[in-house]
């Protein structure tokens, strides 16, 4: 089945994808930090025996111990587990759609993280599925729950409609521009955050930025995502527009055709580098300059992490054998 | 622990991410954390919140405890304990100190007062029993068994145990 992250969605030029996360926790055990292994593979299997017991659901279940630290780190990279999750073991499991949409972390920092992902900016169509398969879960299982509080997690700050729905956007021309930290601070005072998908710090890889939700008590999941969703399609405009002065520049334009030159040519990239290029490529591809489908760069761009080479290919063991593979897979792709 | 990068005050900031694949951890000082751009830890889920939070509480805590210590019946954590780590034990945590947690989850949220998705009623939850509380049923039945000197019922259900037992070796 192929995966949900080679479509182009809406918005597709600028936003690669939305996540909807939502938070939970059985109200008959102790949160995960509290619990033993013997006591967290019981509570995994009773949330098992519901997901599996609703006919037509295509779920895989996976126990965290049973993955290699490359296949661990590479679910990471393709954003379907937290990093922190990436480095559990016993008494943690993944349950996941075949073509990797929905994704539930099992005794994670709670009880039950589930995630839905869709291509492009389809926060709706995404809380839709969560929503679903929450209310499923629900109907079987004693949820924690406080009316004052609402949905009671290990972290505070996720009380209340526990849900974290994230954007992941593609804004080079505004990161040119050096508009980011003054677009940081107005979001963050909309009970917003910004931050790089890809490594944190102040120069995000490939400028790709996750913009979330952060208040979740005393606002209700629909009126959170339509703040998030109307800053969302104010920074696809501004982004839109500085692109589109960006490439009137000779030098930048030539910046685009040299990025591709050299991505059809080499015969070594390092991540860095890729990071850099692509994210020079897919500006131009986005404003018509370059004749290479979006949803191609995109899928690269999810396919060239380090850990996910190494998944994919048994001899790519160090970065300089990831380096070949990688210049290699991007030449073919971009012929 | 001191900070890496300064090697001179205390770590606070405590930072995993993946680079090149690889998982790094990072110790950081408060100063060279926001130096080094990682003074934006209070986004996405988990990533640092409990130590932050943690600190949200402690300059609330009393200075002396007095008396017995409250605790959570269910899972027997204390309040210093919430505030020391910044993790919740369980859901019974938050009924039972709900008055002292109630000033750090509006500063936090801003809010106090849910609005949003609620919980279905109470439904019937299936029940998971654990090998070893199998085993522990089927022991106890084995012990009435031969108290009553029903010695075949025993030995039945000593087999029982022994192939639930033997699973766990293979």
């Amino acid at each position: 089945m192929s995966k949900w992250y080679i479509d182009k969605g809406d918005q597709g030029d600028i936003v690669l994808s939305t996540r909807i996360r939502l938070a939970r926790n059985l109200d008959e055990f102790p949160f995960p930090a509290k619990l033993d292994i013997a006591g967290k593979n019981k509570v995994n299997e009773l949330i098992k025996s519901v997901l599996f017991s609703n006919d037509g659901k295509d779920f895989s279940f996976i126990e965290m111990k049973d993955l290699s630290r490359i296949q661990a780190v590479s679910l990471a990279e393709r954003h379907l587990i937290s990093p922190e999750f990436a480095a559990k073991k016993d008494g943690s499991a993944l349950v996941l759609s075949a073509d990797e949409s929905v994704g539930i972390m099992l005794c994670e920092e709670d009880h039950i993280r589930l995630q839905v992902m869709k291509a492009g900016l389809a926060l709706e169509e995404a809380f839709d599925i969560a929503d679903k398969l929450d209310s499923m879960l629900d109907a079987k299982l004693k949820y924690a729950f406080d009316e004052r509080i609402g949905y009671l997690t290990q972290c505070p700050t996720n009380l209340g409609t526990a849900m974290r729905a994230s954007v992941m956007l593609h804004l080079p021309a505004l990161t040119r521009c050096g508009q980011m930290n003054r677009l940081a601070n107005t979001v963050s005072k909309l009970g917003l955050t910004i931050r790089g998908a890809y490594g944190e710090g102040s120069q995000p890889k490939g400028d790709i930025y996750q913009i979330s939700n952060q208040i979740t008590l005393g606002i209700t999941e629909e009126t959170a995502i339509a703040n998030l969703k109307s800053i969302v399609l104010q920074l696809v405009s501004q982004e839109r527009a500085a692109a589109a002065e960006i490439i009137k520049n000779p030098v930048e334009e030539d910046k685009i055709f040299r990025a591709l030159g050299v991505l059809k040519n080499a015969r070594l990239l390092s991540t860095d580098e890729f990071m850099e290029l692509i994210s020079v490529v897919r500006l131009g591809a986005a404003r018509g300059l370059i004749d290479i489908p979006i949803e191609k760069i995109n899928e690269l761009i999810v396919s060239m992490q380090p850990a996910t080479i190494s998944a994919g290919n048994a001899d790519a063991s160090n970065a300089s054998a990831r380096d070949v593979i990688r210049a290699r897979t991007v030449r073919e792709a971009l012929q | 622990m001191l900070c890496q990068n300064c090697g001179k005050n205390e770590a606070t900031t405590h930072i995993k991410q993946i680079i090149n694949g690889d998982m790094a951890e990072s110790h950081l000082c408060s100063d060279c954390a926001a130096h080094l751009g990682y003074s934006d830890v209070f986004s996405g889920f988990g990533l640092n919140l409990s130590e932050l939070f943690g600190g949200f509480l402690g300059d609330m805590m009393p200075s002396i405890t007095s008396g017995k210590t409250q605790r959570c019946p269910k899972c027997g954590t204390s309040f210093d304990e919430i505030a020391h780590s910044g993790k919740v034990g369980c859901a019974d945590c938050y009924r039972t100190f709900y008055d002292k947690l109630l000033p750090s989850i509006q500063r936090i949220h801003g809010k106090i007062k849910h609005s949003g998705k609620t919980v279905s009623a109470a439904p019937e939850q299936p029940k998971i029993e654990t090998k070893e509380e199998k085993i522990e049923k089927l022991k106890a039945a084995m012990n009435d068994a031969v108290a009553k000197q029903d010695f075949e019922n025993a030995a039945k259900i000593r087999d029982e145990i022994k192939a639930l037992e033997g699973g766990e070796n293979k």
